[in-house]
């Protein structure tokens, strides 16, 4: 048996349980309907300063920060399916974050200058990355500008893009609880993922 | 009067390219007469916005920092610069954060629907991305862009009245200083702002 398929979310809202939490929370729940192991992560109650530019880990490999999002760094390392959530501010994603996807720039090291990390096709095919947000406007070209933070980020993790749960015009429809399609939506993108994962595991089970 | 010029270092690398990008600007500007103070907006004290939205009645933010005195200074300045790097594909989260401290203009002026700054001003403002980027692909600063023109917009920059000078390809402290254009394409910049200030009347 393998294991099951461990999930996290990582929710970059300053504001807890607005429309981008309540969003994530809705993946989450439909992960976890779908039998997966499934953790939060909310980076505003965690203490940790974003990168310093510094290039050490150009060198060694490892950030000279120790903080809270050093755990939480390496934990990204050991699940199948990460799912980053982060409302609109500004036409990106939230300072928080974009100081968590900085953060990750030690292994981008790793795999670009150190040459000691490197995912296979296999391991990207497993590993599955989904980007959660909202957005008070209604312009349909709201979230193009975090969607290439975002491929960084999961490029540089071993993650491949699997989808986005997005949803635009917040303001109209008074919060995600008013939009008719968005929390369904959301909750089967959760369930979808975990099931995917876990066929992939069964058919290469041995014996299988 | 003094052109007055307020410009943002956000790399949290001291004197790293975009830093040395910046400089070469504001010493252009002083050349030419240009008062220019530069914040180092790493070492500020600028937290990050809490989306609490209490701006959008408040007409200002309920968090007490470094922000209380750029926010007069944004105001006040003829010409705002702020200077990035390029980190995974958008600003530093520095940068972003300073960005997102703009909403109280943004609720000032599409919420409240006052003004920023008094109807003389319109119009007469510059705003100026200086970036940099390791990465050699020409469409590297792309994402970065709308952010820099929320920032601008909410401040009553128009979008004529923004200047780009984005320098690709260099990653290793100093590389721009190798570059074969970036120091003589900075002052060109900072003499062509100063003139087009100086012609709509500022100083």
């Amino acid at each position: 048996m393998s294991e099951t398929v461990k999930v996290l979310g990582i929710s970059g809202s300053p504001r807890r349980h607005g429309n981008t939490e309540t969003l994530l929370d809705a993946v989450l729940e439909g992960a976890r309907e779908a039998g997966g192991d499934v953790e939060k992560v909310v980076l505003r109650q965690l203490d940790f300063t974003s990168c310093r530019g510094c290039n050490a880990c150009h060198r060694t490999g490892v950030c000279v920060i120790s903080d809270d999002l050093t755990a939480v760094l390496e934990k990204i390392t050991a699940v199948d399916v990460l799912v980053l959530a982060s409302p609109i501010y500004s036409m990106g994603i939230t300072a928080e974050a974009k100081g968590l996807i900085d953060r990750a720039q030690y292994f981008w090291a790793r795999k670009f200058i150190l040459k000691n990390l490197y995912f296979t096709d296999e391991h990207i095919r497993h590993h599955k990355g989904i980007f959660v947000s909202t957005a008070g406007l209604g312009w349909e070209n709201v979230f193009d500008a975090a969607f290439p933070a975002l491929t960084a980020f999961f490029n540089t993790t071993g993650f491949e893009y699997w989808d986005n749960v997005i949803a635009n015009d917040m303001d109209r429809y008074g919060g995600v609880g008013g939009h008719p399609t968005a929390l369904a939506e959301a909750r089967e993108k959760g369930r979808s993922v975990v099931v995917l994962i876990r066929k992939m595991q069964i058919a290469e089970e041995p014996g299988a | 009067m003094t052109i007055d010029v307020l410009a943002f270092a956000t790399s949290p690398r001291r004197h790293g390219n975009s830093e040395i990008l910046l400089d070469w600007v504001l010493a252009a500007m002083e050349e030419q007469g240009a008062a220019v103070e530069k914040i180092v907006v790493a070492e500020a004290d600028i937290r990050p916005c809490r989306g609490c939205n209490v701006c959008e009645t408040l007409n200002r933010c309920v968090q007490r920092d470094y922000m209380d005195y750029l926010h007069d200074r944004i105001i006040a300045a003829d010409c705002i610069i702020l200077a990035s790097p390029i980190y995974c594909m958008g600003l530093c989260a520095q940068a972003k954060a300073l960005v997102d401290r703009a909403q109280v203009f943004r609720s000032r002026k599409y919420v409240l629907h006052l003004p920023i700054v008094p109807p003389e001003r319109k119009g007469k403002r510059v705003g100026i991305f200086l970036s940099t980027a390791g990465q050699n692909w020409d469409y590297v600063f792309d994402a970065a862009i709308p952010s820099v023109k929320c920032l601008f917009h909410v401040v009553d920059i128009r979008n004529t009245d923004i200047r780009y000078l984005m320098v690709n390809g260099v990653d290793e402290k100093g590389a721009i200083e190798r570059h074969p254009t970036a120091k003589a394409d900075a002052a060109a910049l900072a003499r062509e702002v100063v003139r087009h200030l100086r012609e709509v009347g500022v100083a």
